[in-house]
């Protein structure tokens, strides 16, 4: 992974179009603003890892299994 | 009573009550705006949130507290404001808001629960959405002991 040190007001660049500024850092996080084309998704990293545990958690225990996982899960 | 097609359960007569309103639907899944939540005295307290969009879609849920009963709350005030709950607060379990975490199984560990991002309900208004905390005290796979369970029945 690429590690840069920028401070409040800086920005860096991505390629020809994305721009990150690094807005303000406080005790509570960092503030990023995000310039880039409309059709870009950016999205939280962890609204993508629920959206996959998500698709994990709805297979649920296959029918004929259901008793015995149901019934593990209670014991 | 209407009544729902169920994945686990064949199909099920439900009251409106146990109805609950998801307006942005689940991460993945957000064109599942209702689903029933099924509790059954023999599965307790095994939750199940069945989707009124199709019966295929059933997770498997713990109340939050059955997990891990320190869980400490911390829904960011955006979601308690979609949810219409006091966003100046964390809502009081059990008489304001009800906090499920969706269990995952996997074929070669102990189950997991997802304490990241729980399933929030205000008992009020029944409407709900899952609320994916701003820090990282908790994880998206949870181990589930069983244990555990046995300690809070």
């Amino acid at each position: 992974m690429l590690v840069l040190r920028r401070r409040a007001g800086e920005a860096l660049l991505i390629g020809d179009d994305i721009e990150i500024e690094l807005l303000a850092v406080t005790a509570q996080g960092a503030k990023i603003g995000i310039r880039a084309p409309r059709d870009t998704v950016v999205l939280r990293k962890e609204l993508k890892i629920t959206q996959e545990q998500n698709a994990r958690a709805a297979l649920g225990p296959p029918l004929q299994d259901f008793a015995r996982v149901i019934e593990k899960l209670r014991a | 009573m209407p009544s729902v097609d169920t994945k686990y359960f064949g199909t099920m007569d439900y009251r409106e009550e146990s109805v609950y309103d998801f307006p942005a639907g689940l991460p993945a899944f957000v064109d599942h705006r209702r689903f029933v939540l099924i509790e059954l005295p023999q599965h307790a307290p095994l939750v199940f949130l069945q989707s009124l969009l199709t019966p295929e879609l059933c997770f498997l849920a713990f109340p939050i507290l059955v997990v891990d009963r320190d869980y400490h709350l911390g829904i960011a005030a955006e979601d308690l404001r979609a949810l219409e709950l006091n966003p100046d607060r964390q809502p009081e379990l059990g008489t304001e808001a009800m906090l499920l975490a969706l269990l995952s199984l996997h074929a070669d560990s102990v189950p997991t629960a997802n304490l990241l991002a729980p399933v929030v309900i205000n008992i009020q208004n029944r409407r709900g959405l899952q609320a994916i905390r701003h820090d990282s005290l908790y994880s998206h796979q949870h181990p589930f002991e069983l244990r555990t369970a046995e300690q809070s029945c």
